[in-house]
């Protein structure tokens, strides 16, 4: 019997559902198990929501620098965690943290790291193989998984449907307690980052404008389609590094990743690397003049024609209800 | 102090991007190569904000060198343009092939970094634009022992011998400080770099690249951890209902109310 597959997240944090669902069909195919490994205090429903995806036991580590992924600390409580458990496979859901995180752990340990994973082909006896993405999405590539040393992968959200397992389990919490205390974080936070008001990430309803407002002016119209909605407003990469609105609103492969109910796309011509951003929003609207524009293809509904003149009608057409 | 960049040659991501978007991208026989010639070569877009970040340092004073390695097939003219940038030092790793694993890369310029007269800060992108994976700078940090600042914005270096580096986060600027040797890897948000000069330029031509090849780095472990096997376009699959009327107003009107029927809005 090989280690377990293993999938960390952080409480509160990351999608669990659907690194379970993808861990369970590796687990299953490799015939191991699974073990969900919560960071920080578990919800009340995490023993529920782990005998639900199939995990067959639980790992916590309660330790405040691991909570706050304070790096060192950080790589090394889950470098310890590996050492016990020996798992087959890491996963990951790969969220800002994980992205600093994952590779350092994966450097410690000489382990084989993929991010940006979409999708694991597992088969007891053969290699593995991660499926990501590459250049910002315009294409998928598939790397296998060469050597003895436990592979790591950090999924991308939403790439898997999260799905309940058939049979249920009854996984047992067992609390696993690091031994940080040689462990000095070789960074020291000066200023720490405050998040001013609502994140995009949480935002239900985004409206987001591109170049094709034109000028700086009318980000305005977009603010104010957002406002009327009670949602925020966003913007491309391109707006953002001229200035036209704040960093933190860009969206996109470097930018946020939202995943909102509603995502209303103006003068944005959906380049694959900001679609990373929102393609897994509920609903998308399109407004571009362009017919051919790529954003329709993620859109559930378009309108053809000029973002200046139709942002003012929403908000009134909005307001009017 | 010796400023170490790494700098990585990529295909052009807006021309593979076009190619992606009107169905014309072509993958080689190989099943994972990109062979559309027409898309041009050149540096790794954050790798040239990580060199504008390290002449930054060195015009801020103090006795700085830069140093520019990548490690490739062809890395020769994406080193010219680094000395027309403005670094003093190219350094070409040459391996034969371009789909070769990060980690063996990460590895040679780990080796690179100890086998010469070491570095007080590396500086990297944030991740590369075709692979976008990100891994590099933090594998070189852990095989030399450095801690890893990702993501920044700004880089500073102090009299000390402390990095000082604003990190962009999903919560806004993040400001944190490190003994050197570090690594950091920059962000977009840094800005733009600048364009070489005529003069420099004319410097690059006759600057030689110094060729390090297996045999200077001593000790590499050379093992693919992973190979790329396969490369594709992934197809969307679009279902997009386009909404016509007569004028802006009758077409808002007819979202809003869809978007209500659909539930969408409350
Ligand atoms: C490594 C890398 C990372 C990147 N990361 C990001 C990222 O995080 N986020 C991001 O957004 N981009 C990112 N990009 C850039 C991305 O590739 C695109 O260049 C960018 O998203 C395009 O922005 P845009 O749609 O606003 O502008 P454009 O592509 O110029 O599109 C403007 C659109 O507006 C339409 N238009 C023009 N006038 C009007 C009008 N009056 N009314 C309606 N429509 C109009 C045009 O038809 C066009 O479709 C990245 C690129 C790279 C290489
Ligand atoms: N072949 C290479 N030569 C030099 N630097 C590289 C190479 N590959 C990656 N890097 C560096 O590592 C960063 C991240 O690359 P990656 O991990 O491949 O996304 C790049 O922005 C470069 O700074």
């Amino acid at each position: 019997m090989t280690g377990p597959v293993v999938v960390c997240t952080w409480a509160g944090e990351g999608e669990a559902a659907e690194l379970l669902t993808l861990g369970r069909t590796v687990s299953e195919a490799l015939g191991t198990d699974l073990v969900w490994l919560v960071i920080g205090v578990t919800a009340d429903d995490a023993a529920e929501t782990a005998k639900r995806y199939g995990a067959t036991s639980i790992d916590q580590i309660d330790n405040n620098r691991v909570a706050a992924s304070e790096p060192d600390a950080t790589v090394e409580a889950l470098s310890q965690n590996c050492s016990k458990r020996s798992p087959r496979m890491l996963l990951f859901s790969q969220t800002f943290n994980v992205r600093l995180i994952a590779p350092r752990l994966g450097g410690r340990l000489g382990s084989p790291v993929v991010m940006n994973a979409t999708g694991i082909d597992a088969e007891s006896g053969k290699l593995l193989r991660v499926t990501a993405s590459a250049y910002g999405g315009d294409t998928q590539v598939v790397y296998e998984i060469q050597g003895d040393a436990m592979p790591i992968a950090a999924l991308m959200p939403s790439a898997v449907e999260p799905q309940k397992s058939t049979a249920q389990t009854s996984p047992a919490v067992d609390v696993f307690e690091p031994d940080l205390s040689g462990v000095e974080e070789r960074i020291r936070v000066l200023e720490p980052a405050h998040a001013e008001g609502p994140r995009l990430e949480d935002a239900q309803t985004i409206v987001a404008g591109g170049r094709g407002l034109g000028s700086p002016e009318n980000f305005r119209l977009v603010e104010e389609l957002a406002e009327a909605l009670g949602g925020m407003p966003a913007a491309s990469r391109p707006i953002v590094d001229d200035g036209w609105t704040d960093p933190s609103r860009q969206v996109g492969l470097t930018g946020k990743i939202a995943r909102p109910a509603l995502y209303i796309a103006a003068g944005i011509s959906g380049a694959s690397q900001h679609m990373a951003g929102c393609a897994a929003s509920k609903t998308i609207v399109a407004i571009n003049s362009d017919p051919d524009a790529a954003i329709f293809r993620y859109a559930r509904y378009g309108i053809v024609g000029d973002c200046l003149e139709l942002l003012p009608e929403l908000t009134r057409a909005v307001q009017e209800r | 102090m010796r400023i170490v960049v790494c700098a990585k040659e990529v295909l052009d991501p807006d021309a593979v991007n076009n190619y992606a978007l009107s169905g014309g991208l072509a993958i080689g026989d190989d099943g994972r190569t990109i062979t559309s010639s027409a898309i041009p070569r050149l540096m790794n877009a954050y790798d040239e904000q990580a060199i504008e970040a390290a002449l930054r340092i060195k015009e801020a004073g103090a006795d700085h060198t830069v140093t520019v390695v990548s490690a490739g097939p062809d890395p020769a003219a994406i080193l010219k343009h680094a000395v027309a940038l403005g670094a003093d030092e190219i350094v070409s790793i040459p391996i034969e092939d371009a789909g070769i694993d990060y980690h063996v890369v990460a590895n040679l310029l780990a080796a690179y970094v100890r086998s010469s007269e070491g570095a007080g800060l590396i500086l990297c992108g944030r991740q590369a634009s075709d692979d976008d994976q990100g891994v590099v700078p933090a594998l070189i940090a852990e095989s030399l022992d450095m801690p890893l600042i990702s993501i920044a914005r700004a880089v500073a270096l102090s009299a000390g011998g402390t990095v000082r580096v604003t990190r962009v986060t999903p919560d806004g600027n993040e400001i944190v400080e490190a003994d050197c040797p570090a690594v950091v890897t920059i962000s977009n948000e840094f800005g733009e770099p600048r364009y070489p000069t005529a003069s420099m330029t004319i410097r690059a031509r006759r600057t030689p690249a110094t060729v390090v090849t297996m045999s200077d780095l001593g000790d590499v472990d050379l093992a693919a951890r992973v190979t790329l096997v396969e490369q594709s376009v992934p197809i969307v699959q679009g279902n997009c209902e386009v909404i016509d009327g007569e004028s802006p107003s009758v077409i808002a009107r007819d979202l809003v109310r869809r978007l209500h029927e659909d539930g969408i809005l409350s």
